[in-house]
């Protein structure tokens, strides 16, 4: 199995299961079998990093390493350190998370959505390509655009999954979204025409002078 | 021409309907819209308004099926060029960066478009995605690539500052280097020296400060330095016959030869009339803001591109122009502004060179380390960059007092603010309010000045408020060394008589704005010897726009 394999759905999943941590351990940088399996799972981990730690999780609860399978001392190291890492930093939602409890979990559970959502995922795979060859014009980014444009995702995405999560429950006003998420209403008006206009939210029906704004279940 | 021709700037529901009036009328219409499809087409699906309800300009089809009519959408003016009784209009056609017809319209791509951005068909009240459809009865999809940053557009050479601050931040120096060095061959110098237009644009400035885009090139060029890396100029293998010379080594000759050798051309000559190179980066801009071995050494990388940089030779002087005309396909005149224009106040001939020194003069020689008699003190009339300089190299050779004299106040200053707070800091005294009205000498020697103070009066047309002597309150400094540092002029007794070329009433060169042609052919000018006195980052951007009219005129001949 390759670390390249690792979903970064999967590990927001175990961590709303109640993780703790998570050390990731790889082949080094040109060691792989697959060429470029270990690039692709330290770009997925570390925008993963940067989701949890934009939603106040401590993010080096998730780690990643690299040691060849015939180093067993390095090995210990990276796990002896991962572990005092871990004991320092407390079981989840303590007090090494800087958003504790349920209220994390609740993230964590939008975050699961995130990841598991198309957006990102085609985003990142796009890395190495923008990075390296560039687009069809050849027009190459610098890591530093593309991590801005990484984190302006991860903030925009984890607004739009708190907002489709709410809308799950029934249909609800964009006042009513605002104050439930603590989101600035004209923020929560932006996102929802923009869902509108991707079909994933449709007009329920006018309550007084509110419009109502049901989700449009999307065939996956 | 027989037909008259318009062009009609905006496709909303105006230009559609002069569009279709001026089609009726017999003439051919060419309408530009910069969004990709006519105005109040974007019907967007999500509105209340049912499709069958919206209004829809009946107009619109018979513009599209007009066949007097062409339609540029996507497109922008660039320029706007009057001739001859006709106007030639400069039209940027962008992509639409989708092929659409490949496109099946599943909306998939905007489901995943990481851009959300204000949307400008409803002034940034929702969002709408960079990809996005414009017309849902065309279908047709485009995606928004934003212009040039701001910073880009204000350079001169329009360098790619986001791509190069973004390789710093990487940590990537050498390639940020390698960017900065795709159109501007002097990064070190620039990097030291530039007044920095970016900044003063930088969108960053609105959060907390400008980002230090001119520090961080001259960054990048110490750390190759640091380093100890030389690097080499490509040149390409193929070659071009073709002999160019050019007048002068300063910023605009230099950047001209660079971008010439690189598309090739291996017989370039400089003929630089001081012996050393640079022009006013060497001669007018002291050595603690750029330090000779540093200029050097780029120009050095410069002329191991093949050119032969001939130092000490005049053209006017050592070699005629004819000669030049003669010998060469083509000629780009750089030679700057390297005279001091005069105060034009009594005195002032009777003592040039017993006290009085025009400031083209002065710094030249400290930096040709040419003797000078330092004694007393030292005043310097003007309050531009030259004038800060000149006092602040004063201040460095040992004069006792140094003052400069402006006659408007601070906040009119020409001056970058952050050298007059130098100067300041320094010890020089600067007396705002004041104009020479007659230099005082005595047994040949100047040994003072009588100035008038003024009070600023109406805006002129420079904006800034117009300096009104005060009657009757003349007063007298003493000084033993007068510097006027007013502004420079061209000197262009070199070409000789017969030249043929237009020039104006500044003495500068007209010339055409996209090739740096003069209206002699193959004779090519930029700088500011065309610009009058001005910043080095534009004199680089005329040597590279020259060089690239240079090219297309050599290869269309």
């Amino acid at each position: 199995m390759c670390t390249g394999r690792i979903d970064p759905a999967i590990v927001a999943e175990a961590f709303s299961k109640g993780l703790d941590g998570l050390l990731v351990v790889g082949c080094y940088f040109g060691d792989c079998h697959y060429i470029t399996g270990n690039h692709q799972a330290k770009a997925k981990l570390d925008m993963t990093r940067r989701l949890f730690k934009h939603i106040g999780m401590n993010e080096d609860r998730l780690a990643f390493r690299q040691c060849s399978s015939g180093e067993g001392a390095v090995f210990v190291d990276i796990v002896t350190e991962f572990d005092a890492n871990l004991r320092r930093i407390g079981p989840l939602g303590a007090d090494g998370d800087r958003v504790k409890g349920a209220e994390l979990h609740k993230k964590l559970e939008a975050a699961r959505a995130v990841l598991a959502s198309e957006k990102i995922r085609w985003v990142i795979g796009k890395r190495t390509p923008f990075l390296e060859s560039g687009n069809m014009y050849g027009e190459i980014f610098t890591e530093h655009e593309f991590n801005r444009a990484i984190d302006m995702i991860i903030v925009e995405e984890m607004e739009v999954q708190e907002i489709l999560a709410s809308l799950r429950q029934g249909a609800r006003s964009i006042k009513e979204l605002a104050n439930e998420l603590t989101i600035p209403s004209e923020r929560v008006f932006r996102y929802i025409t923009a869902l509108k206009r991707k079909g994933m939210v449709a007009l329920d029906r006018i309550a007084g002078q509110s419009p109502i704004f049901q989700i449009i279940p999307q065939e996956v | 021409m027989d037909e008259k021709s318009v062009l009609i700037v905006g496709g909303g529901i105006e230009g559609v309907r002069a569009a279709l009036e001026q089609a009726t009328s017999g003439a051919r219409v060419t309408l530009v819209e910069k969004y990709p499809t006519l105005g109040a087409e974007r019907i967007p699906r999500d509105r209340l308004i049912q499709p069958g309800e919206a209004f829809v300009n009946p107009d619109l089809a018979a513009v599209r099926n007009h066949d007097r009519i062409d339609i540029l959408t996507c497109s922008d003016i660039q320029r706007v060029r009057k001739d001859n009784g006709t106007v030639a209009a400069h039209i940027l056609k962008r992509s639409l960066r989708v092929d659409n017809t490949k496109c099946t319209d599943c909306k998939a791509c905007i489901k995943v478009c990481p851009v959300n951005m204000f949307d400008d068909f409803d002034e940034g009240f929702t969002f709408r995605t960079a990809v996005d459809y414009f017309n849902p009865a065309t279908g047709e999809y485009n995606i928004f690539k934003e212009d040039m940053p701001v910073c880009q557009r204000t350079c001169p050479v329009n360098l790619d500052i986001r791509t190069y601050v973004g390789q710093i931040a990487d940590g990537k120096y050498l390639e940020s280097l390698a960017t900065i060095r795709d159109r501007l061959p002097l990064p070190g110098s620039i990097g030291r020296v530039c007044p920095h237009p970016c900044e003063t644009a930088c969108n960053r400035q609105y959060l907390d400060e400008p980002i230090s885009i001119c520090f961080l090139k001259r960054f990048v060029a110490d750390v190759e330095l640091n380093e100890g890396i030389e690097p080499v100029y490509e040149t390409p293998d193929e070659k071009f016959p073709e002999k160019i010379a050019i007048i002068g080594a300063g910023p605009a000759g230099l950047t001209c030869a660079y971008h010439l050798a690189r598309k090739g051309y291996e017989h370039i000559t400089i003929h630089e009339a001081l012996p050393v190179p640079g022009g006013y980066l060497w001669v007018g801009i002291p050595e603690y803001r750029l330090p000779k071995k540093l200029l050097k050494r780029e120009v050095d990388l410069i002329a191991n591109m093949g050119i032969d940089i001939r130092y000490n030779s005049r053209v006017g002087r050592d070699v005629t122009f004819e000669d030049l005309r003669k010998d060469h396909d083509a000629i780009f005149i750089g030679a700057g502004c390297h005279r001091g224009l005069k105060l034009r106040v009594p005195g002032e001939d009777e003592y040039e060179g017993k006290g009085i020194v025009d400031c083209v003069t002065f710094l030249r020689d400290q930096a040709l380390g040419k003797p000078f008699d330092v004694k007393g003190k030292l005043i310097v009339i003007g309050g531009g960059n030259a004038a800060i300089d000149s006092a602040r190299v004063g201040w460095r050779m040992g004069f006792d007092e140094v003052y400069i004299l402006y006659r408007r106040t601070k906040k009119e200053m020409p001056a970058n603010p952050w050298e007059i707070d130098a100067a300041e800091h320094e010890g020089v005294i600067l007396q705002y309010l004041a104009a020479p009205v007659e230099i005082m000498g005595k047994d040949g020697r100047v040994v003072g000045m009588k100035c008038i103070k003024m009070e600023l009066g109406e805006p002129d047309a420079s904006g800034r408020r117009r300096p009104v002597p005060i009657k009757g309150s003349e007063y007298v400094i003493d000084a033993e060394t007068i510097v006027p540092a007013i502004s420079q002029g061209t000197n262009l007794d070199f070409l000789g008589e017969d030249h043929g070329l237009d020039i104006n009433r500044w003495n500068t060169f007209d010339i055409d704005e996209d090739t740096g042609a003069t209206n002699v052919p193959g004779l090519f000018a930029g700088g500011d010897v065309v610009t009058g006195p001005d910043i080095a980052i534009r004199a680089v951007a005329a040597g590279k726009k020259a060089a690239e009219g240079i090219h297309s005129y050599l290869r269309s001949k």
